[in-house]
């Protein structure tokens, strides 16, 4: 557990946890209205429950730290971002150390090492993963953390965190209709990747 | 000649509109436009299904919108532990100071359990408020129907007995019964 935080660095630039002022009793509001929403939207993106609880966890030390201790303006738009950009960095930081696995595995080095499942579906992918419920989401989750941002933020909000349009509009300070460009760019952008990988 | 009149109607329309005061002008242009754009370019359509149909990158293109679909319905379905906020809470409340650990909101964070939303705790009794507003419809129409059928018929009788008074006791008198 506490190795996996370190990897993860969840602890980051937060040397002294409690350094929350008694004022802030306004993140445990903030966290009971919004806390199950997150945890879907965390859950979705990360897919993984340990990561879930590090990444809320992070969440709410930036929202306590945020400002010098000051509820900002937007608290909805200022967590979901944070959140979800939180969960993007945990899963590429799992995806680079997935793939130097990897590397490890088909260059033959990592000697005695019994490699994961996911590890041999990566370096080998058969047809039979193709429609694989598992496969395609990890491939999903792969390729929404290679996003740009602006693309990314709508797809996590809108269809990961399941928020309208409007909404979505209003945290990343975009009008509906922009987002749902960016929606339909991403999905193409999504399906243009996933059509070669399965070529690939 | 449908076409033509067709075109003429919805160019009267966005006239219309273009013409009526007030601030919300482009808004409902918007809505027309999207509504027109919707309507008329649908991927079911027949001629995008012809050409689809013989068209390899148009059909690796939908399939492959379809896979991301998919994916992301498989993403959305796969529900998390029932405990996971319980846990997620329990762990953010424990880097924060002393003070708001032992908060009894704190306290009631660390054993939430998701509900669900208000949507959808009413969403079983959808159907069952559709069938009643159904039958408030149907009851209210034939109510109206009963209503304007028993109107009818007074005034055809009465129609019919004015006549059979005219033709046997004279005009002038039946006009002086039934005026009255």
């Amino acid at each position: 557990m506490f190795d996996k935080a370190l990897s993860y660095g969840i602890v980051w630039g937060f040397s002294v946890c409690e350094t929350v002022d008694e004022s802030q009793r306004w993140i445990l509001s903030v966290m009971q209205k919004h806390g199950q929403e997150l945890v879907t939207m965390l859950w979705r993106i990360l897919g993984n429950d340990q990561d879930v609880c590090d990444a809320y966890q992070s969440t709410f030390l930036h929202l306590a730290h945020c400002q010098s201790g000051q509820k900002p303006r937007h608290v909805k738009a200022y967590i979901f971002r944070t959140a979800s950009n939180v969960a993007v960095s945990m899963l590429r930081r799992r995806l680079v150390e997935r793939k130097g696995l990897s590397a490890a595995i088909a260059g033959g080095s990592s000697g005695k090492a019994v490699p994961s499942v996911d590890a041999v579906q990566d370096v080998f992918p058969s047809p039979a993963n193709e429609f694989d419920s598992k496969h395609l989401q990890d491939i999903l989750r792969c390729y929404i953390a290679r996003l740009p941002e602006h693309l990314r933020d709508v797809i996590t909000l809108h269809d990961l965190a399941e928020l309208p349009y409007a909404q979505v509009g209003r945290i990343l300070g975009i009008s509906a209709a922009t987002a749902r460009v960016y929606r339909c760019k991403a999905i193409q952008l999504l399906s243009v990747w996933m059509s070669k990988e399965r070529q690939e | 000649m449908t076409t033509t009149s067709t075109n003429t109607y919805k160019e009267t329309s966005f006239a219309s509109v273009a013409q009526s005061p007030g601030s919300n002008k482009c808004r409902q242009i918007r809505a027309r436009l999207h509504g027109l754009v919707s309507s008329s370019l649908r991927l079911d359509a027949g001629w995008a299904q012809r050409h689809i149909a013989n068209c390899p990158r148009c059909q690796s293109r939908i399939v492959g919108v379809g896979k991301v679909e998919l994916a992301l319905s498989l993403v959305k379905s796969r529900r998390h532990h029932l405990d996971l906020l319980m846990r997620a809470n329990m762990q953010a409340v424990g880097v924060l100071k002393h003070s708001l650990r032992e908060a009894p909101k704190a306290e009631k964070l660390k054993s939430t359990l998701p509900e669900p939303k208000l949507s959808e705790q009413l969403s079983k009794y959808k159907h069952s408020t559709a069938n009643v507003a159904a039958c408030l419809a149907i009851l209210f129409l034939m109510k109206i129907g009963i209503f304007c059928s028993m109107e009818q018929l007074q005034t055809r009788g009465q129609e019919v007995l004015k006549q059979y008074y005219a033709g046997h006791v004279g005009q002038d008198l039946a006009d002086e019964i039934f005026s009255a």
